[in-house]
């Protein structure tokens, strides 16, 4: 039951996440719903190495990586998102503004 | 301080000790995490939405410790709260204040759709998990395991299997960490 209740929640997150990356106008904002998203992926991870996986945590491992991976694309979408924003504004659909 | 440490040691790794503490924690997590994800989406102000963001990733690490992860909540705490949210804090400021206004939350025909689409994923998602047997899959795995390493740490089980399993994924990360900085810095530096 414990289980059930975890990963209803992390559902819940993620389709909030999926709801908001699509219907956000603003790269920032999509880039902290991809980080929601992200992390409801990590709770479902971690909840299945806590009870399946007590003697070789690969669910925490995995979850590390995916840590380490949602680090390196946020640095690189705000780098993005500053250089779009050096030319006009960051509103997702012109999205031709890295051509010079 | 030393049978201090020893008796939180032993709460720690034993959270069928604590039963009511550990529902009622999960219970506050729980409806935190709803409340702070629907804050995301309700508030219009960009930085307030953030500042949420910063709530949910912090719930989410507690969540980590309930669930005997303990390394795994630390790195969340540094690596996601501490720098990932500071950064999209740093991006949301530089956005300018005449930008705010001009996003409102007009509900539009594809927002209707969106919402539709999502309540579904979510419902049926909320239907095969609570469809599926768990504790049958419980008591195979249960019966395969070796019950030998019951006295180390949860970080010192993810050391050992980082260093011996995991270790070609672990080089292969810390590469891909390079790459991204230095793809970072000479895109941002034009």
């Amino acid at each position: 039951m414990m289980l059930e209740h975890i990963l209803v929640l992390s559902a819940y997150l993620f389709s909030i996440g999926i709801y908001g990356l699509i219907t956000s106008r603003n790269m920032v904002r999509a880039l902290m719903y991809l980080e929601l998203i992200l992390n409801a992926v990590n709770i479902n991870f971690v909840t299945f190495s806590d009870f399946f996986d007590s003697w070789q945590l690969k669910g925490n491992i995995f979850s590390i990586f995916v840590i380490a991976i949602a680090a390196a694309e946020a640095a690189i979408g705000s780098a993005i998102v500053s250089s779009i924003y050096n030319r006009k504004s960051t509103r997702i659909n012109q999205s031709t503004l890295l051509n010079k | 301080m030393k049978s201090i440490s020893i008796y939180l040691s032993l709460i720690l790794h034993r959270t069928d000790l604590l039963g009511p503490i550990h529902n009622f924690l999960l219970v506050f997590l729980g409806s935190s995490l709803i409340l702070g994800s629907l804050g995301m989406v309700l508030l219009t102000n960009p930085i307030y939405s953030a500042l949420s963001l910063g709530l949910v990733l912090v719930c989410i690490s507690l969540f980590y410790i309930l669930s005997n992860s303990h390394f795994v909540a630390a790195a969340q705490l540094f690596i996601y709260v501490g720098a990932i949210n500071v950064l999209i804090l740093f991006a949301v400021m530089f956005m300018n204040g005449s930008e705010y206004y001009k996003d409102f939350n007009l509900w539009t025909i594809g927002n209707g759709l969106t919402s539709l689409v999502c309540t579904s994923i979510l419902v049926s998602l909320i239907t095969t998990i609570l469809d599926t047997s768990w504790y049958g899959i419980i008591w195979t795995t249960r019966s395969n395991q070796i019950i030998e390493q019951d006295l180390l740490s949860n970080s010192q089980q993810i050391g050992i299997h980082l260093a011996i399993d995991f270790f070609l994924p672990f080089e292969f990360i810390s590469i891909i960490l390079l790459v991204a900085l230095i793809g970072a810095i000479v895109v941002a530096h034009q």
